[in-house]
């Protein structure tokens, strides 16, 4: 039986929630200026990588720690933590050459979506 | 009188909201006080007027906008504002250059603590399928033009960091304090799809 919902519950969502991010010591496999390409996997179940960036090649930009892993909590994996990388791709990359190539999207992506390109 | 203020009988999500939380009373899951408390903190204190006045603190205080940039969770939390849903923080600055809007292609993530719950378009489909495959057009239909030379750069916050985009301090704005500024801010142009208006 989960806890009743009462005042003390609540108020704790106005307060610092606790940082998401997990102090651990994890070696990252990627660094910023990495060229990676997004795995083409098509789960069943949950997964944090759209289907627009897989398979696309992009640049990692930023290591921004380690998180638990989604696909794998929501699977009943356990919690698979890793380190996720903010990564840049070249809206021509993801959409074609009709984009403009001005343009860019970056998506926060788990260190299991991406191989090195 | 209906949820909407106009006249009339509750809708049926209104009804229905009011029959689930009775229930969740009468089972002792929920204690009305938890109820009361998360309206009040969701109409009054998590709302885009936390992060006008982060953005009016970062256009007067380049120190500020510094630190603001490097670690928006720190930052933020010394304006008090570190609720639920703003735990991570990242805060990207628009210039005549680049042009950020942010988005949640897979559902509705957004940053509580500084602009509040998302706005209905925010969590539609369209908007979440075009803001990432055409997000100039996108702008174009809230009225924002960014120049063929300029960067567009959208950021998908599908993971556990929450975006925040720092816009541009408009013009005619030299000497008006931080409290006059964070009356400038609107919440679409923190979501990056709008720039700020001249005052006036």
């Amino acid at each position: 039986m989960s806890r009743k919902v009462d005042l003390e519950v609540v108020s704790r969502l106005y307060q610092k929630a606790g940082a998401v991010r997990l102090k651990m010591d994890i070696e990252p496999r990627f660094k910023p200026g990495d060229r990676v390409r997004a795995r083409n996997i098509n789960p069943a179940g949950h997964t944090r990588l759209p289907r627009y960036v897989r398979g696309k090649e992009g640049v990692v930009e930023r290591d921004n720690g380690i998180f638990h892993f989604p696909d794998a909590r929501v699977a009943g994996d356990g919690d698979q933590p890793q380190h996720n990388y903010s990564v840049r791709f070249d809206a021509q990359e993801l959409w074609g050459p009709g984009a403009p190539a001005t343009d860019c999207l970056n998506i926060d992506l788990w260190e299991d979506y991406l191989d090195n390109a | 009188m209906s949820s909407n203020g106009i006249p009339g009988p509750d809708s049926e999500v209104a009804l229905r909201v009011k029959a689930m939380e009775s229930l969740l009373l009468e089972k002792g899951l929920v204690e009305s006080s938890a109820i009361d408390e998360l309206i009040d903190m969701f109409e009054n204190r998590l709302g885009p007027w936390n992060g006008a006045q982060v953005v009016a603190r970062a256009w007067s205080d380049p120190e500020y906008k510094a630190w603001l940039l490097k670690d928006g969770t720190g930052a933020i939390a010394d304006m008090g504002f570190a609720a639920v849903q703003g735990e991570d923080m990242v805060v990207v600055e628009n210039s005549a250059e680049v042009h950020n809007m942010v988005v949640c292609t897979l559902c509705s993530c957004f940053p509580w603590a500084t602009l509040g719950l998302p706005p209905v378009w925010y969590k539609s489909a369209p908007f979440r399928s075009r803001a990432a495959s055409d997000p100039r057009g996108v702008l174009a239909e809230f009225g924002t033009e960014i120049g063929a030379d300029a960067e567009v750069r959208v950021w998908d916050s599908n993971a556990e960091l929450r975006y925040m985009v720092l816009p541009e301090r408009p013009a005619g704005t030299d000497g008006m304090d931080p409290e006059a500024l964070a009356k400038l801010v609107t919440r679409d142009s923190m979501i990056g799809v709008t720039n700020v208006a001249p005052p006036g």
